[in-house]
C-alpha cells in the first residue's frame, strides 16, 4: 500500500472512530432505550440538573435494581441511575429518596397514599395480543406481582389485567410477566414526573 | 538568634497522611461489599447464594456482626464516596458537587449545598488538605508517581513537562459552563475522586467498571508519560476549587530560614510541584507535610497565619548565604 493511501485509511479510521460515538451520543432518549428513573424522581430535565452521580441510590437499593448509565444515553446522562424493569424492577422501598442528598430523588414516605401521589415513573400498558389471559389462557401473574393490587391494576374475566390510573410504574408486572416477550410493559414518564 | 525547632510530631504527619489515604481507599472498597451483604440479607436466601457470594456474606458478617443486629437496615448508615456520602446521618459532599449542581440547575438547593459546609470550613482552615489527605485518586496518583520513579531508575524515560498551574482554573470554569450548557452535572465525569469512588462501587457491586475508568486510566498515563502528577497540578477542577477556598488558610507550612541549608529536597519531594525552598507555597499547597518529613535540618514547620512569608532568601546554613554574608561568617568563625 502506498504511504498516501495508508495515511488516508488511517485518517478515515480516526474520523469514524470519533464520529460514531459522537453520533451515538447525539441520539438521546432513543426509543429502543426504555428506562425509568428511581421512584419519585423529578422530570428528566430537573433530574439531570440535580443528580451529581454519587451512586448512593444504587448503594442503598436492597433489590439492586438501580443501575447506572455509561455513555449509552448521551453525555448528560453519564453516571445517572436508571431502572430497567424487565431486568429488575423497583420494589418501592423508597430508600433511594431517603439517601439522595441532591434532591434529584425526593423523599417519599413508604405508604400507599404517598407513593401513589408522589411516584410517577411510568405507566404499565398491556399488549392484549401477547397477554395469555387476554388470549384465553388464565394467567394473572402481573396482578399478583403488583404491590398496589386493585389500586394500580385489577383483573376481570379469565384474570385479564386492566391497568388503572394509579399505576406508579414500578415495573414489577413487567419483570414478572411469563410471556416472552413480555405482554405488559412500563411506558416511561420522564417528561411529566412530579416535578 | 537561635532558630525555633518545629514540633517533633510534624515530621511524622506524612505517615499519618498515608494512613488516612489508605483508610479512605479501604472504605471505598468496603462500602460496596457492605451493600452486597445488605442485599443478600434483605433477600433472606443464604442457601441460594453462589459460593463466591457466600464468601462475601461470611466475611462481611464477621466484620459487622459485633455492631449490628439488623444489617439490612443498620448498614444504611454508611453510604457513598468522597464525592458525596452519608456517615451515620451526617451528609458530607465535595464542595465541587453543590457548585456543579448550582451551575447545572441554575438554582441553589440548600439542603444539598449545606452538606459541603463542613468541608468548606475545614478547607478555609487547613487549605487544600482534601487533595493530600483524603482524595482516593491522589493515593493512586502518588503510587503512580512512585512507579514513574522506579521506571526512571530502570532507564525508561517518563514525562516531565511542566504546564501552567493556572490551567486547572480554566478547567473548573469550563466544566461549570459545560454543566450549565448541558443542564447536567457533567463535571463529575472528569473529576478523578468522584470517578474512583464510583468505579470502585461499579466494579464491586454493579458488575463491571464503567466509562469513567477509561478516563481515569488516561489520566494515569498522562501523569506517567507526559507530566509528573500532571492531572492534579494542571487540570483537576476540584483541586482548583480547593485551592481557591484554601487561599487564605489559617494553617500553612513555612520555611525557617535560619535552619535551611538550601538542599532542595523539599522541592523534589513536593507532589504539587511547589517551591518550598524559596517560600513558594501559595494556594496550591495541600499541607501534605511530605516536605517536612524529608527536610534534613528541620527547617519546615506549620505556622498559623493567613499569608505566606515573603521570600526570605537563601537558607542560613547554605553556602550561598555564607558567601554573601562572608564577613559575618568569618566573625562567627573567630
Amino acid at each position: 500500500m502506498k504511504r498516501r493511501n495508508f495515511l488516508k485509511a488511517i485518517g478515515a479510521g480516526a474520523v469514524a472512530a470519533v464520529a460514531a460515538p459522537a453520533g451515538a451520543m447525539a441520539a438521546r432518549n432513543r426509543p429502543s432505550l426504555r428506562y425509568i428513573r428511581p421512584p419519585g424522581s423529578h422530570d428528566e430535565e430537573t433530574f439531570l440538573s440535580k443528580c451529581i452521580n454519587c451512586g448512593q441510590c444504587g448503594e442503598v437499593c436492597p433489590n439492586r435494581c438501580i443501575k447506572f448509565f455509561g455513555l449509552q444515553n448521551g453525555a448528560s446522562s453519564i453516571g445517572t441511575p436508571y431502572i430497567k424493569a424487565r431486568e429488575k424492577a423497583c420494589i418501592l422501598c423508597m430508600k433511594c429518596g431517603d439517601v439522595c442528598p441532591t434532591g434529584a430523588i425526593p423523599k417519599i414516605k413508604r405508604e400507599a397514599k404517598a407513593v401513589i401521589e408522589g411516584v410517577k415513573m411510568g405507566h404499565a400498558v398491556v399488549d392484549r395480543e401477547l397477554c395469555l389471559s387476554w388470549q384465553g389462557k388464565t394467567c394473572g401473574v402481573c396482578y399478583r406481582a403488583c404491590p398496589l393490587a386493585d389500586v394500580a391494576i385489577r383483573v376481570g374475566r379469565l384474570e385479564q389485567p386492566h391497568v388503572l390510573n394509579d399505576c406508579v410504574g414500578c415495573g414489577l408486572c413487567e419483570r414478572t410477566c411469563i410471556q416472552m416477550p413480555q405482554a405488559i410493559r412500563i411506558v416511561p414518564n420522564h417528561g411529566t414526573g412530579n416535578g | 538568634m537561635h532558630p525555633s525547632k518545629p514540633f517533633f510530631l510534624w515530621r511524622h504527619l506524612n505517615k499519618l497522611r498515608w494512613a488516612s489515604l489508605i483508610v479512605v481507599a479501604l472504605m471505598l472498597i468496603l462500602i460496596p461489599f457492605l451493600h452486597l451483604y445488605q442485599t443478600y440479607n434483605a433477600a433472606h436466601a443464604y442457601d441460594l447464594l453462589a459460593p463466591s457470594e457466600k464468601r462475601i456474606f461470611d466475611v462481611m458478617e464477621f466484620l459487622t456482626d459485633p455492631f449490628t443486629s439488623d444489617p439490612a437496615e443498620d448498614l444504611d448508615a454508611l453510604k457513598g464516596t468522597t464525592w458525596s456520602g452519608t456517615f451515620w446521618g451526617l451528609r458530607l459532599s465535595d464542595p465541587l458537587a453543590p457548585l456543579a449542581q448550582m451551575a447545572a440547575s441554575l438554582s441553589v438547593y440548600w439542603p444539598f449545598a449545606l452538606t459541603a459546609l463542613i468541608p468548606i470550613v475545614l478547607t478555609a482552615i487547613f487549605g487544600r488538605f482534601f487533595c493530600g489527605w483524603i482524595c482516593p485518586a491522589n493515593l493512586i496518583y502518588e503510587l503512580n508517581g512512585n512507579l514513574a520513579a522506579w521506571l526512571r531508575w530502570a532507564g525508561f524515560r517518563t514525562g516531565d513537562y511542566q504546564f501552567d498551574k493556572r490551567i486547572k482554573y480554566g478547567v473548573l470554569a469550563l466544566g461549570l459552563v459545560l454543566s450549565a450548557a448541558t443542564g447536567s452535572v457533567i463535571i463529575a465525569a472528569i473529576y478523578p475522586p468522584a470517578i474512583v469512588g464510583r468505579e470502585a462501587y461499579f466494579g464491586i457491586a454493579v458488575g463491571g467498571f464503567g466509562a469513567g475508568m477509561v478516563f481515569f486510566l488516561g489520566t494515569l498515563l498522562f501523569d506517567l508519560l507526559v507530566s509528573r502528577r500532571g492531572f492534579c497540578r494542571y487540570l483537576c477542577p476540584g483541586g482548583a476549587l480547593y485551592s481557591l477556598l484554601g487561599r487564605y488558610r489559617a494553617l500553612r507550612i513555612q520555611r525557617i530560614v535560619e535552619s535551611c541549608n538550601d538542599c532542595a529536597k523539599c522541592n523534589v519531594v513536593c507532589e504539587f510541584g511547589l517551591d518550598p525552598l524559596r517560600d513558594g507555597f501559595g494556594q496550591e499547597c495541600t499541607n501534605c507535610a511530605a516536605c517536612i518529613a524529608v527536610c534534613p535540618t528541620d527547617a519546615l514547620t506549620f505556622t498559623v497565619g493567613f499569608r505566606d512569608h515573603p521570600a526570605q532568601g537563601p537558607g542560613h546554613l547554605g553556602r550561598q548565604y555564607k558567601r554573601e554574608s562572608g564577613a559575618d561568617f568569618e566573625e562567627a568563625a573567630e
